[in-house]
């Protein structure tokens, strides 16, 4: 559980409007409102390599061991004319200190040695953890948040006046930080993130990201330090500047180190420094210093840059922006946004399953087409009765950063649920929603204003929704004061009007249309929102009447619509509707795009919709397939040129039935044409087959001869792969049939590679092949806990558990998963693999099976369970 | 001592792998395939030469002492333990200590195959250790380069996790080389690397020549995208 006390319970509405600070003086808080400049001190890890530390010695542990030098370099900054001196903590976290001292000895001995140095005001230095956190790396948000926790503490205790984190290159570490400085202390939190040169931190974050998501989040400065060369560094500040709603602030190195003679000097000197940076003085950054590199001599060069010199006025973008931790949506006033809706079981049979058995992949594939089919920013919800909706909440927003970068829009009536996902979230989304529910109000506006999320608002309340333009106006009227108060920036507040049935009040679509335009007009500032299908409830051929409301929301005034991308008649709209209001300069996109197409019809279209229809589309199809199966059956299969055996004389006659035509596709790892393949066998009303028959009498079987081809040599990995790929589309086309029910499960199985390893990929064969021969296979993942792995084993009386280990390091890890599993749940068989295992260590660590590769996997599989 | 050596960044532009070397690793032994895998593999092969930033980090430190199973840098806090690294650096005036890595973005790209196609995932996962590897041949030409303006020899590299050399030793070697701030290196508490698809080696200086080094630029590995040679110098000297 996250340690933290969650908004969403303990704050009463209007207790976080605005975040009281505590400022050392009337000088610093001219600083922070952006009317006064601030000159920071420049690098101390140079000036103590100067003085003979040692590569990798641990610098902080000086704070304690020689207080006098520290101090010594600070006063030499102060002297320079440094009103900030940073203390020496950059890595002083508990994990980085280890046994050599504790977090507050640090703090404490660093603080006192930069207040004994003369400086104005003393800045509380807190550095990455040194780990990256999950998914990439084995770190959980709540533990970083907890060791940056620690180090906020420490230093407000100490007696410092404002925290500086900086170095991030980790949106989400930049964020547990800031999140624990707000909630820990009362000062001042600078944020800075170093930068590449190609404009983008390691893990992918640009400078407009970082600037609207961290300021959005509270950070009351944002900036650059570290990075490159100030003359390098412009251009990125240049990118943050108007984004940045805080001062912004910039900390450059003095360009690349180099050796001479034994000692490392860096490439730029103290004149050149300061010429590159009052080019960003003039563009409106307000707070210097120095970083790598740097040293009394550039702060004294800055110092000069500040005298008489009054601060740039700055034009900031008062776009609507969301950000993911890659990538910035912005919206000007005029233009529209799509926001995908497809992930929402609502009314889905495929997705609803999909978040049931925790198998995500159809919802990957929703993120992965949405997102290929022009969405800006995805909507997530997985709310279903029987699930645990905080938890599958979660783990989608971060599975789904794993396929799209698009901004997301975390969509759930429980504020417990909303608040754990947007705490976690490296970016700015959108919360959906609130409403002019008083309660609903009072717990979902503080979220919203303590994450610097924007806000979606129904407009409806304790009355319902009105039926009327004015009442809809006079609830977002509420809404929107409440965020007012909050403290939450207009531009944040997306009112949704709620489209309702045209075919039971006709009046229906023109009430939403003109609450669109009063809201507009009357509460400027707010965006509109509003997903446009209800409207044709009830009627038939929907999207018509979608795409003719979609396009009258837009006169109207719509920002944003929540639609299904993947309908192109919808997207048609989009497209055109941005040419007409001039979003789409010169109409160059709908020139790209549209140049060849006119309204002839492409195709026969059927509606799918119903039973009839689906048999209609089957019948044509069964037709165009045989013609199909005809010509695969011809093409010659894998491996058959001459230097592979010959075809069996089983598969060669049996490649003129359907049956066939789907086992030679397998066999060859041709996934396209399967689903059509398996679909003519069920299509057949003669023989009646139905999806078992499909299941046990062909693609096993299929499966269990590339197995045996993977075993002699005949095939290697990525052939069986490719087959494995091939009976998962036949499993996928099975799954959407009519007799999808009848498909039994042929049992669970949870895998997971061990505590302190991360190299997942044979785990992931693994897993791919499992599922393709029918199995339920829960993957926990990597770096997994022995005891959380057994308490999945345990709750889902799971029969066949399966752990990897790469590392020699990692099997003792090994071994007590399979000891825990062996006590709590005595039913359940463990097989083993990896790279570092045989069969005798497998028995060494207690396992019941060793397997040698992923198709013996499945053989153990087919052994245990049947 | 020499000038010392301290590249605190250094970007390789490899243009091509192996791929021979990406299909042994995939387990290939001259099994025939269709021409949509054959596609896919080379497909897979040329978006992770995309995706990849291949750098490295370097620094030359003087060995203050040395017994016959710890080894003492000057300047470092960096003690290399065990055995095997002791005798692989008996006789070794100075060492040079280098990270590579292809960057998080091969993470990222590796975790989104593994959760839209596993089978790419393989082949990603395949290309991108030789790619790894090759930038550490890379960074290892650097050094080898370093010893000959020195008038000495390079040993063959070693890594810690190599021998009884243990992968303890990778938090002060990495700080050593300050890379996590150039290179964006990070460890988990077992001292793996991320980004996985990373290299930390340990090349010897020594006074004599060392067995086992590349002879002429023409049976090189690295002769397409040396960049020495661009400066009309080789490794060589």
């Amino acid at each position: 559980m996250a340690s933290y006390p969650p908004v969403a319970t303990v704050t009463p509405m209007g207790h976080q409007a605005a975040r009281s600070l505590r400022v050392a003086d009337e000088h610093l808080a001219r600083v922070l409102a952006g009317e006064d400049f601030l000159l920071f001190d420049g690098a101390m890890g140079t000036q103590l390599q100067a003085r003979g530390l040692a590569a990798g010695e641990v610098p902080e542990l000086l704070c304690l061991t020689n207080p006098q030098e520290i101090t010594e370099i600070h006063a030499a900054y102060v002297a320079a004319g440094s009103e900030v001196v940073t203390t020496n903590t950059f890595g002083a976290n508990r994990t980085k200190l280890g046994e050599a001292a504790t977090v507050e000895q640090i703090f404490t001995a660093a603080v006192g040695c930069a207040r004994t140095s003369g400086a104005r005001y003393v800045a509380a230095d807190i550095g990455p953890t040194g780990a990256l956190l999950q998914p990439m790396g084995t770190l959980s948000f709540d533990e970083a948040y907890d060791l940056f926790a620690e180090q906020v503490r420490a230093a407000d205790a100490a007696g410092a006046d404002l925290f500086i984190i900086e170095t991030m290159a980790d949106l989400a570490e930049a964020k547990a930080a800031l999140l624990a400085a707000k909630e820990n202390s009362d000062l001042p939190a600078f944020v800075t993130m170093t930068f590449d040169e190609d404009g983008r931190t390691f893990l992918g974050t640009t400078p407009e990201v970082t600037a609207v998501t961290l300021s959005a989040l509270g950070a009351d400065v944002v900036g650059i330090n570290c990075s490159l060369g100030p003359a390098d560094v412009a251009p990125l500040i240049a990118r943050m500047l108007p984004w940045a709603s805080c001062p912004v602030m910039v900390q450059a190195n003095a360009g690349l180190p180099h050796v001479e003679d034994g000692c490392t000097l860096y490439s730029i000197e103290p004149d050149e420094y300061c010429e590159a940076v009052e080019a960003m003085l003039d563009a409106g950054v307000t707070i210097i210093g120095g970083c790598c590199g740097t040293s009394p001599a550039f702060i004294s060069g800055e110092r000069k840059l500040l005298e008489n010199r009054s601060v740039a006025r700055r034009v900031l973008r008062d776009d609507f922006c969301v950000t993911s931790a890659q990538q910035l949506i912005s919206i000007p006033a005029g233009h529209v946004g799509v926001i995908g809706e497809r992930i929402n079981p609502t009314g889905k049979k495929r997705l609803k399953e999909a978040l049931r058995t925790g198998n995500h992949d159809y919802v990957m594939s929703e993120a992965i087409n949405q997102t290929s089919a022009g969405a800006q920013i995805l909507d997530v919800n997985a709310g279903l009765p029987e699930i645990d909706e905080k938890a599958t909440l979660v783990r989608l927003v971060s599975e789904l950063q794993g396929v799209t970068t698009l901004p997301l829009q975390i969509d759930s009536s429980d504020p417990l649920a909303v608040e754990a996902a947007v705490r976690l979230y490296p970016g700015k989304p959108i919360i959906n929603s609130t409403n002019g529910k008083q309660e609903v109000l009072d717990a979902v506006l503080p979220i919203a204003k303590h994450y610097g999320c924007a806000i979606v608002g129904l407009t409806l309340d304790e009355e319902g929704i009105p039926t009327t333009a004015e009442g809809r106006l006079a609830v977002a009227r509420r809404i929107v004061a409440a965020c007012d108060e909050m403290g939450i920036p207009r531009k944040d507040v997306i009112i949704d009007c709620l489209a309702m049935a045209a075919s039971t009040d006709q009046r229906a679509p023109r009430a939403i249309l003109d609450a669109m335009s009063l809201v507009k007009r009357e509460l400027p500032g707010v965006r509109c929102v509003l997903g446009v299908s209800n409207i044709s409830f009830g009627l038939p051929f929907r999207p018509l009447v979608n795409a003719t409301f979609l396009a009258a929301t837009f006169a109207a005034g719509l920002d944003l619509a929540i639609v299904n991308p993947m309908n192109e008649r919808l997207m048609d709209v989009v497209n055109s509707w941005r040419v007409l209001s001039g979003e789409d300069e010169s109409a160059q996109a709908y020139v790209a795009s549209y140049a060849d197409r006119s309204d002839a019809p492409a195709g026969v279209n059927f509606d799918t919709s119903t039973d009839a229809g689906i048999a209609a589309a089957l019948d044509s199809m069964a037709g165009t397939l045989r013609e199909i199966a005809a010509h695969v059956a011809h093409e010659t299969p894998a491996g058959s040129e001459g230097d592979t055996p010959r075809k069996t004389p089983a598969a060669a006659a049996s490649a003129e039935t359907p049956e066939g035509q789907v086992r030679d596709l397998v066999l060859a790892g041709r996934k396209d044409p399967v689903p059509d393949a398996v679909r003519v066998i069920l299509a057949d009303a003669d023989t009646g087959h139905d999806a078992m028959y499909v299941i046990n009498e062909v693609l096993i079987p299929a499966l269990d001869e590339v197995g045996a081809r993977f075993e002699n040599g005949q095939f290697f990995l990525p052939q069986l792969m490719a087959s494995a790929e091939a009976a998962k589309a036949g499993f996928s086309a099975l799954k959407e049939s009519a007799s999808a029910s009848d498909v039994p499960s042929k049992g669970k199985i949870a895998l997971a590679t061990v505590k302190g390893d991360i190299h997942d990929i044979g785990k992931n064969i693994v897993r791919m092949l499992l599922e393709n021969y029918g199995y339920d296979v829960i993957d926990l993942g990597r770096d997994v806990d022995p005891q959380a792995f057994t308490d999945v084993v345990v709750e889902g009386h799971i029969e066949l558990a399966g752990l990897s280990a790469l590392m020699t390091t990692t099997v003792p890890a090994m071994a007590e998963t399979i000891e825990l599993l062996h006590d709590q749940a005595p039913w359940c068989k463990v097989v083993v693999g990896g790279a570092v295992l045989n069969p005798e260590y497998a028995k060494m660590v207690g396992a019941d099976y060793y397997a040698k590769d992923a198709n013996e996997s499945a053989r153990i599989a087919g052994e245990v369970l049947g | 001592m020499g000038a010392g050596l301290r590249i605190a960044r250094e970007t390789y532009a490899i243009t091509g792998v192996d791929r021979a070397e990406v299909l042994r690793y995939l387990g290939y032994r001259g099994q025939a395939l269709t021409p949509e895998l054959d596609a896919r593999i080379d497909a897979t092969v040329q978006r992770c030469l995309s995706v990849a930033k291949p750098r490295a980090s370097l620094a030359s430190f003087a060995v203050r002492s040395a017994t016959d199973d710890t080894v003492e840098l000057e300047g470092s806090v960096l003690r290399l333990t065990g055995h095997d690294i002791a005798t692989h650096l008996a006789d070794a005036t100075e060492v040079v200590l280098f990270a590579v890595t292809l960057g998080v973005d091969v993470d990222r790209e590796l975790r989104r195959l593994s959760l839209v196609d596993p089978l790419e995932q393989v082949v990603f996962d395949s290309a991108a250790t030789a790619l790894v590897e090759r930038a550490a041949d890379a960074a290892d030409a650097r050094a080898r380069a370093y010893a000959a303006s020195q008038g000495s020899f390079a040993s063959w590299r070693f890594s810690p996790g190599y021998g009884d050399l243990p992968l303890s030793a990778q938090p002060d070697f990495l700080a050593s080389l300050d890379a996590t701030r150039q290179l964006g290196i990070t460890l988990t508490p077992s001292n793996l690397m991320v980004p996985t698809k990373s290299v930390t080696a340990i090349v010897g200086i020594h006074p004599v020549p060392q067995p086992g080094l590349e002879s002429s630029c023409s049976v090189c590995s690295l002769a397409e995208f040396c960049t020495i040679r661009q400066t009309g110098r080789t490794c060589r000297g």
